[in-house]
């Protein structure tokens, strides 16, 4: 093991459920903003078309307004949407810390309805192999933390 | 909450960026214990500098250190680490509570 070896790595928050709703409707759900507003936030400038720029005000931290900057990335109708989440300040840590992540959402058709899964990505975590083995009791609690957030994946 | 207190992710990244100090923490952790005067044998850096590196690490919270008599030794403090996750429990949890909404949302428009 070499000290190069320690590098930067992308963690990703995963949430994959089945809900009882054809894709369709919750597509609606997903890219109207007055839906979007009763779910999620309500979002300032949402248009789900490919490279429209969009954003949700947040609780603000430290030197961060709180504001989140997305922009739509990829639009595939009642299958795929795909939108950059960029926000924090770089005079933060911890809560917001910089954060450049997309969020990325998949329906899939199932015989129970719709399979949504939520992908959000680019979470940047300091990361060795060895590391991950020797450091067994800090990453198990990390590692647990990971699969909570992770839902049944 | 103080400046340091409120950056410990800056810190640890910081602790992580410098390469002899990232290899000293991991021999540290590797190590059970070790010593200030193991650690300096074969890295090719002066002692005084292994105990710059070691001092960094502490305020990083990456390791801990146990005096016995005149010897310190350091051993790996992984919970330091910690820090680095803040963002993606607000976000584990920031999803979860809205996947909850959606569902409720998608009963309500959809029933």
């Amino acid at each position: 093991m070499s000290a190069a070896e320690l590098k930067a790595e992308t963690k990703d928050i995963v949430i994959d459920e089945v809900f009882p709703h054809v894709a369709e409707t919750i597509w609606k759900a997903l890219t109207s903003a007055q839906l979007i507003a009763r779910w999620l936030m309500p979002p300032t400038g949402f248009e789900a078309t490919e490279g429209k720029a969009f954003t949700f005000q947040t609780t603000p931290g430290g030197a961060w307004d709180g504001v989140i900057h997305c922009r739509i990335l990829e639009v595939v109708p009642n299958r795929r949407l795909v939108y950059a989440w960029k926000g924090g300040d770089e005079r933060n840590t911890g809560y917001g810390a910089p954060l450049d992540t997309v969020v990325t959402w998949s329906l899939t058709p199932v015989e129970a309805g719709t399979r949504i899964r939520l992908v959000h990505a680019g979470f940047v975590m300091p990361r060795n192999d060895s590391a991950y083995n020797v450091m067994s009791g800090g990453w198990r609690k990390v590692v647990r933390q990971l699969d909570e957030i992770s839902g049944e994946e | 909450m103080t400046e340091a207190a409120a950056n410990p992710v800056t810190t640890v990244m910081r602790a992580l960026a410098d390469p002899t100090r990232r290899a000293v923490f991991e021999r540290v952790f590797r190590s059970e214990e070790i010593s200030v005067a193991e650690l300096t044998r074969g890295s090719g850096v002066t002692q005084g500098a292994i105990s710059q590196h070691l001092k960094s690490l502490k305020q990083a919270g990456l390791v801990a250190e146990r005096a016995e008599g005149r010897n310190v030794y350091y051993r790996a403090a992984p919970q330091g680490l910690e820090p680095l996750v803040v963002w993606m429990n607000h976000y584990g949890v920031f999803w979860r509570e809205r996947f909850q909404n959606l569902r409720s949302l998608l009963k309500e428009i959809d029933p």
